[in-house]
């Protein structure tokens, strides 16, 4: 006896896989966003020179990094959402499910951008650092007009590539109970018995976006390599 | 216009400059050379701050450069500096390479930070390439666009750190041309350079350095007619004779 497919639940519950997706990429673009500003800032201290900075970045990114992604989200479910309704004075009734997992994404996304800012920052040459000093610039002035530019030009291959994994890691999301791409597929799955072909049509999806993603990835690299 | 009184410098214990002392007046060309690792290129990027020294002093135009209450970008935005590797910016035009100091730093408007671009631009004969980006460029041409840029600054005077040094042999000719007329227009110029020709034909000053220390300083026709120290001497013998 061979299992037999049924691919009916996809066309029937599309807008909620839709509504589904539309969180993943939610949460994925704010985190990409918030983790790359608060990630060069982080990088900025790092390499400031200044001790408390230099010591209170290293530190952040050294825990955020040694703390499995799982436990930082549910941490901030857990926790932070009390704590900030509270503190923004918002209603119990708020959901703050989404906020929760956008704020614990880009705090843990910082971490590594910051690493990847830092080598990319470092990968520019120190005379250019040197020319901008001899113009007038300030250290700041350097860094924006200068050294930045340079350095995000060297890493966008990396930070999209980092922007993919986050993007397959916001299925964790299902921990707190948030409907994302992978939980609403879960979801459909088991109230119509489907779990095996939804399982199946959610992996393809990730598998489909990722890959062309990281396709775009090695065009730039080549684009981006002259 | 620039004097170095007495400037010592360590990178941690070893000395590279010792006791070194000199005087640049208004409209002087000076030239230093020396052997690599003389601490020629030190100095003169202690002038402007780039490299920070730890005894004596150094003034350039009233303002002591080590001094910790002076604003050292301040003081750099009026002193030009033009590096070995050119260091044009190479994710800007050649035009905006010219006028982002002086918008950020100077604050002029853009339409005049335009003008003088394309003005400095013409006058190193590279106006054509106003719109290209530095990668585009050859190594003379991506230099007298950084002389171009340092003069965007209205600069009381100019540092050379082996301008030519990076260039292929066909083109460091067009670059020490840009820098003989600056010469003779009257601008103030320490320039680090192996150029004898150059500095034959400009300079008023030559200073020799050797491990740290300012062996020579004397006049251009003295300098190259009887050199006083045995050093400068088979230094000269090396570099003149082929």
């Amino acid at each position: 006896m061979s299992y037999e497919f049924d691919w009916s639940s996809i066309p029937n519950a599309a807008p909620f896989l839709l509504q589904g997706m539309l969180v993943s990429l939610e949460i994925t673009a704010v985190a990409v966003l918030v983790g790359i500003v608060w990630g060069t800032v982080l990088a900025l201290m790092r390499l400031s020179g200044i001790r408390p900075l230099v010591a209170a970045a290293a530190g952040y990114v050294t825990l955020f990094r040694a703390v499995p992604l799982v436990m930082v989200l549910l941490w901030f479910f857990l926790i932070v959402p009390q704590f900030l309704q509270d503190l923004l004075n918002l209603g119990r009734a708020a959901d703050m499910r989404l906020v929760s997992a956008m704020v614990g994404f880009a705090l843990f996304e910082a971490a590594y951008y910051s690493e990847i800012i830092r080598a990319g920052i470092q990968s520019v040459p120190r005379g250019q650092i040197a020319a901008a000093y001899a113009l007038g610039m300030t250290h700041w002035q350097a860094m924006r007009l200068v050294v930045l530019p340079q350095a995000f030009r060297n890493m966008v291959p990396l930070l999209l590539t980092q922007a993919i994994i986050l993007f397959q890691d916001t299925s964790l999301v299902y921990v707190s109970a948030l409907t994302d791409f992978f939980g609403a597929a879960y979801k459909v799955g088991e109230r119509d018995g489907t779990i095996v072909e939804m399982l199946l049509f959610a992996g393809a999806v990730y598998f489909v976006l990722c890959y062309a993603a990281s396709q775009l990835v090695r065009y730039l690299q080549r684009r981006l390599a002259v | 216009m620039i004097s170095i009184r007495h400037v010592t410098k360590y990178y941690g214990e070893f000395r590279v400059l010792s006791d070194c002392s000199t005087e640049v007046r208004k409209g002087e060309v000076i030239v230093i050379c020396g052997p690599s690792g003389s601490g020629k290129s030190t100095l003169i990027k202690c002038v402007n701050g780039l490299e920070p020294f730890q005894q004596g002093e150094i003034v350039v135009d009233g303002v002591s450069v080590g001094h910790p209450k002076t604003n050292l970008s301040k003081l750099r935005a009026r002193v030009g500096m033009v590096f070995q590797h050119f260091e044009l910016f190479p994710h800007m035009k050649v035009l905006e390479n010219l006028m982002i100091a002086q918008t950020r730093v100077l604050g002029r408007e853009r339409e005049a930070a335009a003008e003088k671009a394309l003005q400095l631009l013409e006058r190193v004969g590279l106006r054509a390439h106003a719109d290209k980006y530095p990668g585009a460029l050859s190594g003379g041409q991506q230099q007298r666009v950084a002389i171009a840029r340092a003069l965007c600054m209205d600069p009381v005077c100019m540092l050379f750190d082996e301008p030519t040094s990076a260039l292929d042999p066909e083109m460091i000719n067009e670059v020490l041309d840009v820098m003989v007329q600056l010469a003779q227009e009257g601008m103030t110029m320490m320039v680090v350079t192996h150029e004898m020709g150059f500095a034959r034909k400009v300079a008023h000053r030559v200073i020799f350095m050797d491990q740290g220390r300012i062996v020579e300083d004397d006049e251009k026709e003295r300098f190259f007619s009887t050199p006083r120290s045995e050093r400068a001497q088979q230094f000269l013998s090396k570099i003149l004779h082929h």
